[in-house]
């Protein structure tokens, strides 16, 4: 039996190793914006390559899992709900590299009388996709606890959304530029939508669930 | 001739294996766990491995087209089943070869005036209702099981796939080496007298037996009827009736799986015996039946609310409709094959009432004074003994199956060195084997003077009390006798049809 298993093992580490790049690039966005914020240029640039690169192999991972589960035809009942999954998780990371690249690029200028809210709507989308990988690993393993990991991710997009909200009058009850309010609010806006694109993730999972329980 | 004959036969395997083999693997294959081609092949090695191993045994040979005594007779009946069965494969409908096949006799009893034996009929009747229940209730139960074992196992969802996938190919190959077992004979059984296949001698020491290969051909025939027209019933079995998940596929296989061995199987009914525990009534069921059943215990234990009734109806008229069709088209096929082709469907029959049959009776507890207007007589066929038998209004039904049966001629003769060479040794036990051989070239009228010799001879031959614990014992044993009493036939008209050819 444990020779019929060794190929599906390969496969599960993958999929194991494809949410820990998900769980990775959320911890490494939280570190960077930290960096940007104390405003450690080069550390700031090293997290955005290793971001960079854990994008480019999750992708990889996903496609090489996505053409295994096809070719083999395994899991023919869940195959479709499980590639989704593993799509709209993706996109979780595109996304945090997309943003974390815009800070790089673009630079903007934040008053360190915001850092402390910025830093916090960054922790609450960190915490929303950590918990998102949480729950892509429960619904392979154990059904029963991704209800638990649902709840957290809408805990910490419910967060995040306060926070931004809050970050975002803050800047527009300065003396600002309204071309600097406006790009801050840009990304305050991209830095929440973080936690936005786990619960996305995280509706679907709830369905996926349904569907899977016997 | 004999490959005419075969023919019909050969047809019988090919619509069992295309409405069987849904059974087997119809929930695998609708839910996509093993791919259609995969299924076929490993049904056809199993049902060839099953049919080849295990049917060609002397007591496999015996079958209940055995009762047809004309090979034309049996070939006609054979017809009459395939197309009822293949009939009901078009309508993508699970049915019973084995009732389509008593359904076909019974038309053969009809065409003979013969009487028909309710038991045959109330087993049928047993199974439509007994079988479906027992299989959902199995279900029913085992989704639960499976249900409470899932939520709290951590399992990963690729391995519980392939543990799933693994399951289902097993118990397919399992429910295909069965199919072949258990039905070749219903197959090709009935044509071993006639058949046109001699043994080859490959080495020495290495020969492929005449039999072994008419079985071949029947296992074959089956397996081209699994690859070529199975996957019609399959889509009722896994998606029609109610549509299966992986899981809950698998589960329907192994409630059918379940069903048709506590409740079918003489081996574990042997067992308990031997270890004085309560035994489980052995009841017919039909692995068609039961499936059905197994994947309604899935929807009704999900709720019931997505289970076709519709289908289910269909499928339960399938049932009554198989043996019914089988029955007229029999009927109609015999008349045809008599008359238009000039075959003879039945052997003669003659029946005497004569001083050892009277007595014979008397000992079975008949009351011999209504029989006076018989006492003496010889019928040359079952329908004017019938209809003198009809005349007497004191004996029941029962009593005058009980007068035909004692007053039929079967004139056997026991050969013991042809027994020896066509039965397997184990066919009989020892000192069964002895009584024969002290009753060598023996002649008999009836069968039951060759019975009452051989229970004077040994006590192996003795039927033991009419207790519930006994019955296995007893059917054995009566196997046995049908196996001799056949074989003592099968052996006279052999000699006799090769007389014919030289």
């Amino acid at each position: 039996m444990s020779v019929i298993l060794k190929t599906t093992k390969i496969i599960e580490n993958q999929i194991d190793q494809f949410l820990d790049i998900v769980s990775e690039c959320a911890l490494l966005f939280g570190l960077g914006i930290e960096d940007y914020l104390a405003e450690r240029t080069s550390q700031f640039e090293e997290r955005l390559e290793a971001i960079r690169q854990n994008e480019r192999k999750a992708d990889e991972l996903r496609v090489h899992i996505e053409k295994y589960l096809y070719e083999h035809t395994l899991i023919p009942e869940n195959r479709g709900d499980v590639l989704a999954i593993l799509e709209n998780t993706d996109e979780v990371v595109d996304h945090i590299k997309d943003t974390i690249l815009q800070f790089s690029i673009e630079q903007p200028k934040i008053l360190s009388e915001f850092d402390d809210l910025f830093l916090q709507t960054t922790r609450a989308s960190v915490q929303a996709v950590e918990m998102l990988a949480s729950g892509v690993r429960s619904f392979f393993r154990d059904l029963y606890a991704v209800s638990n990991y649902i709840h957290k991710v809408y805990f910490f997009e419910k967060e995040a959304d306060h926070l931004a909200e809050r970050l975002k009058r803050q800047i527009f009850s300065t003396e600002l530029d309204l071309a600097n309010k406006v790009h801050l609010r840009y990304f305050t806006y991209q830095v929440e939508a973080i936690s936005d694109y786990a619960q996305a993730v995280c509706d679907r999972l709830a369905i996926y669930v349904i569907k899977r329980q016997l | 001739m004999g490959f005419i004959f075969l023919t019909s036969g050969l047809f019988l395997g090919w619509s069992l294996g295309a409405n069987h083999h849904g059974n087997i693997f119809g929930a695998a294959v609708q839910t996509k766990m093993i791919k259609f081609k995969y299924a076929a092949l490993i049904s056809s090695i199993f049902v060839i491995l099953g049919s080849v191993a295990e049917g060609s045994g002397g007591s496999a040979t015996l079958n209940r087209l055995g009762s047809v005594n004309a090979a034309a007779g049996a070939f006609t009946v054979a017809l009459a089943t395939a197309i009822s069965v293949a009939l009901m494969t078009r309508i993508k409908l699970p049915v019973s070869t084995s009732q389509a096949i008593v359904g076909a006799i019974i038309g053969w009893n009809i065409f003979a005036g013969m009487l028909t034996d309710y038991n045959s009929l109330l087993s049928i009747v047993t199974s439509w209702v007994v079988a479906p229940i027992l299989a959902a209730s199995f279900a029913f139960g085992l989704y639960f099981l499976f249900k409470h074992f899932l939520n709290r196992s951590s399992v990963h969802i690729l391995e519980l796939d392939l543990l799933n996938r693994w399951a289902l190919l097993i118990f397919g190959a399992f429910g295909a080496y069965s199919l072949g077992a258990n039905n070749i004979a219903n197959v090709v059984g009935i044509f071993v007298s006639v058949s046109p296949f001699h043994d080859i001698n490959l080495l020495p020491g290495l020969t492929i037996t005449g039999l072994q290969q008419l079985y071949f051909w029947g296992a074959l025939s089956i397996a081209v009827g699994i690859y070529t027209y199975s996957e019609r019933v399959m889509s009722t079995v896994g998606t029609d009736l109610y549509k299966l998940s992986p899981i809950t596929g698998l589960i329907v296989v192994i409630s059918e799986a379940l069903v048709l061995y506590l409740f079918g199987s003489k081996q574990l009914q042997h067992l308990l015996l031997s270890m004085h525990l309560p035994t489980i009534p052995l009841v017919p069921i039909s692995s068609s039946q039961g499936v059905i059943g197994a994947v309604i215990g899935v929807g009704l234990a999900k709720g019931g609310k997505n289970i076709h009734f519709d289908t289910m109806g269909k499928i339960s008229m399938g049932w009554v409709t198989a043996p019914l069709l089988a029955c007229g088209l029999s009927f109609v096929l015999l008349f045809f094959v008599q008359n238009v082709f000039e075959q003879p469907v039945l052997m003669k029959t003659s029946y005497v009432f004569d001083k050892n049959v009277l007595l014979e009776l008397k000992a079975r507890g008949i009351n011999l004074d209504y029989l006076t207007d018989v006492n003496g007589r010889q019928y040359d066929s079952a329908r004017s003994m019938l209809a003198d038998l009809d005349q007497m209004k004191e004996y029941s039904r029962n009593e005058k199956v009980m007068l035909s049966q004692v007053s039929e001629i079967d004139n056997l003769q026991i050969n013991y060195q042809n027994l020896q060479n066509t039965l397997k040794p184990e066919t009989f036990t020892k000192e069964q084997w002895l009584a024969i051989y002290q009753i060598n070239g023996k002649k008999y009228e009836h069968d039951w003077q060759l019975k009452n010799d051989l229970v004077s001879l040994s006590n192996e031959w003795k039927l033991k009390d009419k207790k519930y614990k006994n019955q296995v014992y007893n059917t054995e044993l009566n196997k046995k006798y049908n196996i001799l009493y056949a074989y003592s036939k099968v052996a006279r008209t052999v000699t006799d049809t090769d007389k014919d050819g030289k």
